[in-house]
């Protein structure tokens, strides 16, 4: 396994991941050239979780799905069937594999795992501006933030539905007011339905995290006893695109 | 609240998130409720080092000694996975491992007349151990080769020895082996916490012994793998396997009823709503009139500033004390973990100390592995009394599990939830059963 394609997976305590990865070795060369040399793809060079996490209806899943498949469901209801969705970015220079991590419902009823906040890099929490209540939530969302994530990770809170301005109740400024007493927060407003300001988020929210990480992949002696007993999934190619359970 | 499920399950202990994620997997509609606040139940770590102290209704909160609160992830009780047993197995089949990260157990130890051994997990090792003789690692060394062997559909391995027939006991007599090397291998091989298995036929032990050296031969040092961030997040995993193929969750869930109709449950009522379900899976304190007492384990939550004396500073282990060392009936185990495995701050160290109780003083009977911690900064005693279903659910269409008892693995979790898998199907639990039928990952390869 060649020792550059070792990944930095976690700050502090610097566990090094076996992975199963592929070798690399070819210049980089755009998809449809891999696809046709069968050569196989440069793998990652850094791999970054992501969780989005906010109330009921706010549009987590549909924020992912435009980022990750340029799709959007309207009447789509509480996801099933997604675990996470991967999405690779190019930034800085590097090859970032972006496993974008879903809820699976659990938070309908306030019950998702102190787990999932675990090992995000990126958290997005997002309210929905039509809805009161789901920007009086945030506070309980963040009460699970800090007694669960790590301290590293880059937080950012969107407030969705922008294409909803005539029933806009939460204004920009009180969305602003709330990320600038959290230090470090981000903040910004999109619209998953209209395709706005989606991309831009996401991308920023993976530049912050960028920009925190060493430049050199670090020294590999820090601890490299950290097991997954299984290497990444691969994802199949030419999937169709997720069936929603639409009801 | 108010629908139709095809299974409840109360209580989010490992046994019953396994179960949960069985289920919907399969196809079922599935609500799983839990009492607390949190995931776990009886299998939980627990989070902050202040719930600790709550829970155990310490004075006051924690020193500052103790670094910051949410670094702890304290175990409940105290096991690790046999790194070829049955849960690896499971975690591997649903792909659960996607949401954990192991690291292996640095050893292993044994205690002998007042001072502990490592377990040899190497011929180098085995070859300069104390624990035996030079002639008596000879025969034991014939007897390792012959188990490792040994298939129980093929005679030829068997160099006559019946393995439904043939005790242990003459097994050993077979090899010329001592009262050392039978002790050894009984309990700290094949970890039996009592001698009655000498007496019985040899195949549950020849299996037992394959798996421990199955298991130390996949990642060396000891057979042993721990999740990062405790136990508590086996459950976590597979509860969230469950919900991506549909399963409800609801935490903080007062149970009121289980509401139960011509002897068959029909639904469970919580604050003012009934769920109905087909049937219903739930941990014995949810159904107390369906159980009884099998027996009470003690466990010890020790926290030091120090590794254990004599390990080499491992930073995790495991110590045995056989019960004919301290003149008991059951063995007596200390798990140790640390900071490396994030459940505890910078420089702590965390060991529990389990064993059956036989006496009314429990606290006494753990004496000596209480000294082999010294000095312990704190410690948490809990004594609790071990459950098993008197209804197996035949007419209730209840499945009730068992309480995690004081061996030193998951393996009797697995049988429990094999069992229970029964109960509930009329059909062998299957491995395959437990696979993801769909793909949930989605998203480009890597470009």
């Amino acid at each position: 396994m060649d020792s550059r394609y070792d990944i930095q997976r976690r700050g502090g305590g610097g566990g090094i991941n076996v992975s199963g990865g592929s070798v690399g070795g070819s210049p980089a060369l755009t998809g449809a050239q891999s696809r046709r040399r069968k050569i196989p793809p440069r793998p990652a060079d850094y791999k970054l979780q992501i969780i989005i996490i906010g109330s009921r209806g706010v549009g987590k899943t549909s924020l992912m799905e435009r980022f990750t498949d340029d799709t959007f469901c309207e009447a789509c209801k509480s996801t099933v069937g997604v675990d996470f969705k991967i999405k690779t970015v190019e930034l800085r220079g590097k090859k970032i594999r972006l496993q974008i991590w879903d809820t699976a419902g659990q938070e309908r009823f306030n019950s998702i795992t102190s787990a999932y906040y675990r090992s995000a890099k990126g958290i997005v929490l997002v309210y929905d501006i039509t809805k009161q209540e789901t920007f009086d939530d945030l506070p309980k969302w963040m009460k699970m933030i800090d007694k669960y994530a790590s301290e590293d990770a880059e937080l950012l809170v969107v407030g969705n539905k922008l294409d909803c301005e005539t029933d806009r109740i939460i204004t920009r400024q009180q969305g602003e007011r709330f990320a600038s007493r959290i230090s470090g927060m981000r903040f910004c407003e999109a619209s998953a339905k209209d395709n706005f300001n989606v991309d831009e988020m996401f991308l920023k929210l993976v530049d912050d995290i960028l920009s925190k990480m060493p430049l050199e992949v670090p020294n590999k002696a820090l601890s490299n006893s950290i097991l997954s007993l299984q290497p990444e999934p691969e994802v199949p190619p030419e999937l169709p695109p997720p069936r929603m359970r639409c009801c | 609240m108010n629908e139709e499920y095809d299974v409840i399950v109360l209580g989010t202990g490992l046994t019953e998130c396994i179960l949960s994620g069985i289920m919907s997997v399969k196809g079922k509609k599935v609500l799983h409720m839990d009492r607390n606040s949190y995931y776990g139940a009886e299998s939980a770590s627990i989070t902050p080092l202040e719930d600790l102290y709550k829970r155990f209704s310490m004075p006051g909160s924690p020193p500052e000694s103790m670094g910051k609160g949410r670094d702890w992830n304290v175990d409940l009780i105290p096991k690790f996975l046999m790194a070829n047993g049955q849960l690896v197995r499971m975690l591997l089949i649903t792909q659960v491992t996607r949401y954990l990260d192991f690291k292996v157990i640095e050893g292993s130890f044994v205690y002998k007349k007042g001072s502990i051994y490592k377990v040899p997990s190497t011929e180098t090792e085995a070859l300069g151990s104390s624990l035996m003789g030079i002639f008596e690692k000879r025969r034991f060394r014939k007897l390792l080769v012959f188990i490792a062997n040994f298939d129980e559909n093929d005679p030829k391995t068997m160099e006559g020895v019946d393995p439904k027939q043939s005790t242990m006991r003459d097994v050993y007599k077979k090899f010329d082996l001592g009262q050392d090397v039978i002790d050894f291998t009984g309990h700290a091989l094949a970890l039996y916490r009592t001698d009655d298995y000498l007496d019985l036929p040899c195949l549950e032990t020849i299996n037992r012994i394959k798996l421990y050296s199955d298991s130390l031969a996949r990642y060396g040092k000891s057979p042993y793998l721990y999740p990062l961030y405790g136990l508590g997040e086996l459950p976590q995993g597979f509860a969230r396997l469950s919900a991506i193929y549909g399963g409800t969750y609801m935490l903080n869930k007062p149970i009121e009823e289980i509401v139960v109709e011509n002897g068959k449950v029909v639904g469970v009522k919580s604050e003012g709503e009934v769920a109905r379900c087909k049937q219903l899976i739930c941990d014995p304190s949810y159904v107390m009139d369906r159980v009884t007492k099998v027996g009470q384990v003690i466990r010890v939550i020790c926290i030091m500033s120090h590794p254990i004396k004599n390990t080499s500073d491992a930073n995790s282990c495991q110590i045995i004390i056989p019960q004919n060392q301290v003149n008991r009936q059951h063995d007596i185990y200390v798990c140790m973990i640390s900071y490396a495995h994030n459940v505890a701050a910078q420089g702590k160290y965390v060991a529990i100390i389990s064993t059956t109780v036989e006496t009314n003083d429990p606290e006494k009977e753990i004496k000596p592995a209480l000294e082999l911690l010294e000095p312990v900064e704190q410690k948490f005693v809990s004594v609790s009394d071990q459950f098993g279903p008197v209804d197996l659910g035949v007419e209730s269409q209840i499945f009730v599990s068992r309480t995690y008892d004081a061996t030193t693995h998951f393996e009797t979790t697995c049988d429990d939830i094999k069992d229970i898998y029964k109960r509930m199907t009329g059909t062998d639990f299957d491995f395959a059963e437990m696979e993801r039928k769909k793909n949930d990952i989605f998203g480009d390869a890597a470009e």
